[in-house]
């Protein structure tokens, strides 16, 4: 059977409760090809049932609420496989199974989890403020992972004088540090006005970019391994 | 809003100069110091972080750049040296200040490394750059990552001073021996450069004793040489990075293989090989992290070998140890097969604790096993080549020669035994 959920975490523990005992079931959220004969069903979110799982699974694993949230957040198409094994694996080992990496599940997990830090980590290096006319800065960014506001503590931590707006186009949303306060909202375009020398120091930066390459050592494929090519387009260094 | 500006930007000429002069210096990291922001701009982060990628496959973490290339010392290596026919520019320390405030807050760097050539004397030059790390701090607020070079034979109460602001200072070494540095580098001296170093790391203690307010060097010192300018062997330079390491407490040793800039009689006309960089640098992370010694290595007068990694060299030479038991072997023992890094080894000892691990296992844990299974077994199972020799001709990472009728006699013996 196929449960379809809407990539909350609330859903995901109703659809957790409700496929325990079904073997063969398969959690979807978001868009999947849909094979004839297959039975589906539409899990709606049920607090109350959501509740008594979350407290049954941290009872065995007092962090795995957390590992769950991550995972949410995982645009990897095969994230919600990688969830149900793992928390089906916790339910039936009763502790913790982080460290049990001889399992399918957790190494698929574990996968995940890397790959929403690696690019957490790409992206606190690679976002691309642009300083608007107000003194604020606006940065557009495409991560594959929804992580636009776990961005938010690393910039604020380091840039407490300016409101800045991280702007994740794909999702339409924004994570937003007001001078304040700091909060995430919905955001489907946004209409900047860029400080007077904006260009200048961008064409800075990119002749610095220029003169600090050593051209007799070229090593394209190094490059691009570590700094991958969909984070060019709102780096000024790299985009045309 | 907190800073003032009272100059222009600098131009765009200006940079050009500074970067192309300061872009050997390899040392980029921004890693080590946990500074706090204190109601300015800027934090540093303990891990480092990198904000680009340049074409040679090299991180831009730091803005990277002199202060003045007018160098009144004449070291045969550099394009900066006196006799050097090259365009000159010296900043000054607000337009650095300046520039390194607009790229922080567009997110470009990680903070700034600072470096200079010896403008008028050591002591101006140490001045200019303590004036500017000084500034930074204070009338500009800055608390990101910053990373200073000494300069040799410049007063220390400059340098102890520039201590104060800086997250990392460094003095380069440049040339692993007292005779290839009096031979190309007239000015400095072993003492000039080791002195200072030594001086530091007393102060920090001295500062962490007395328990000061404010910070002193919080990530340490580095340094950088240059390799295949001169004949010294890599045995003597793992030597010397070690003794540096256990003895001066520096946190990293860079390796810079030479590329002529200038010529002069008493350099190699050719580009040293990236490969034995390479393998330096594989060397000296054995030595930081896998426990291994130099004396492990290589040999005093030896080199490593360019075909084989270092790990790997020391594991066929120690065959008699192998193969370990992947279930019960001590992490130290996994840490030293080929092919197993920290993250596998991480994961074996994991794993092992709720179950017996078969190859499978590894294999399924991503444990990469091209190298690793010719030392391992796993649940008492080897899969790997019995034959010593076969086991180093699998593991030459040299592409296979083919063999012709004209080649020389060694390299014919070399490919039928495998022997390197």
């Amino acid at each position: 059977m196929i449960y379809f959920y809407d990539g909350s975490e609330t859903a995901f523990l109703t659809a957790f409760v409700l496929s325990y005992r079904d073997e063969q079931a398969t959690l979807v959220s978001g868009n999947a090809q849909l094979s004839l004969g297959q039975e589906t069903v539409f899990v709606r979110a049920d607090e109350t049932s959501a509740a008594r799982a979350r407290e049954r699974l941290l009872r065995y694993d007092k962090d795995c609420m957390h590992d769950l949230s991550m995972l949410l957040r995982s645009g990897d198409p095969e994230r919600d496989r990688a969830a149900l094994g793992y928390f089906r694996l916790i339910a039936k080992k009763k502790c913790p199974v982080r460290g049990m990496f001889a399992e399918p599940a957790v190494i698929e997990t574990d996968t995940c989890l890397r790959r929403i830090g690696t690019e957490l980590e790409h992206l606190r290096g690679f976002v691309r403020f642009l300083v608007c006319e107000s003194g604020a800065l606006y940065a557009p960014i495409s991560p594959d992972h929804d992580i636009a506001d776990l961005l938010l503590p690393h910039f604020r931590a380091r840039l407490p004088l300016f409101p800045f707006a991280i702007h994740d186009v794909r999702r339409k949303k924004a994570a937003v540090y007001d001078g304040k306060n700091s909060f995430v909202a919905p955001l489907d375009r946004a209409e900047v006005i860029l400080s007077a020398d904006e260009e200048n120091w961008k064409e800075l930066w990119k002749d610095y970019y220029r003169s600090v390459n050593i051209p007799s050592r070229e090593r394209l494929k190094q490059m691009r391994g570590y700094m991958p090519v969909r984070y060019w387009k709102f780096m000024p260094e790299k985009s045309l | 809003m907190f800073v003032l500006y009272n100059t222009g930007m600098i131009t765009e000429q200006k940079l050009r100069i500074l970067t192309e002069a300061a872009k050997f210096d390899v040392s980029c990291s921004s890693s080590g110091s946990d500074r706090r922001n204190e109601g300015g701009i800027g934090n540093a982060a303990a891990n480092g972080c990198c904000h680009s990628f340049t074409p040679d496959g090299r991180c831009i973490s730091l803005l990277k750049i002199l202060l003045s290339n007018d160098c009144v010392f004449d070291c045969k290596y550099c394009r900066n040296r006196v006799s050097s026919d090259t365009p000159r520019a010296t900043a000054t320390p607000d337009e650095i200040c300046e520039l390194v405030i607009e790229f922080y807050k567009r997110n470009y760097i990680e903070g700034l490394f600072l470096s200079s050539s010896v403008f008028v004397s050591p002591d101006h030059t140490m001045e200019q750059l303590l004036l500017t790390a000084k500034k930074l701090r204070t009338e500009y607020n800055f608390h990101g990552y910053l990373h200073v070079k000494g300069i040799p034979r410049a007063d220390p109460r400059l340098v102890h001073e520039t201590a104060l602001y800086a997250d990392r200072m460094s003095y380069n070494i440049e040339l692993p021996s007292e005779r290839s540095l009096r031979l190309l580098a007239p000015q400095k001296s072993r003492e000039s450069l080791l002195l200072p170093m030594k001086d530091l790391q007393l102060s920090k203690i001295a500062f962490k004793e007395e328990k000061r307010k404010g910070k002193f060097l919080p990530a340490g010192q580095t340094t950088q040489m240059i390799v295949g300018a001169t004949p010294e062997t890599d045995g003597t330079i793992l030597r010397l990075s070690q003794s540096l390491y256990r003895v001066n407490g520096l946190k990293r040793v860079y390796y810079s293989s030479y590329v002529p800039v200038v010529h002069d009689p008493l350099l190699p006309e050719k580009a040293a090989g990236e490969v034995r960089e390479h393998r330096l640098y594989q060397a000296d992370w054995l030595l930081r992290f896998y426990g291994f010694s130099a004396e492990e290595l290589v040999g005093e007068e030896g080199n490593l070998s360019l075909e084989t990694d270092p790990k790997c060299a020391w594991a066929l030479r120690n065959m008699q140890l192998f193969p370990v038991e992947v279930n019960r072997a001590p992490l130290e023992m996994l840490l030293r097969v080929p092919g197993i890094g920290a993250r596998s080894a991480y994961k074996i000892t994991e794993a092992r604790r709720y179950t017996t691990l078969r190859f499978e296992d590894l294999k399924r844990m991503r444990v990469v096993l091209k190298r690793a299974k010719h030392f391992l077994t796993a649940d008492g199972k080897f899969y790997g080549e019995k034959r010593e020799q076969a086991v180093r001709s699998l593991l030459a990472e040299g592409k296979p020669e083919q063999l012709s009728l004209f080649s020389d006699r060694e390299t014919v013996f070399s490919a039928l035994t495998g022997e390197l």
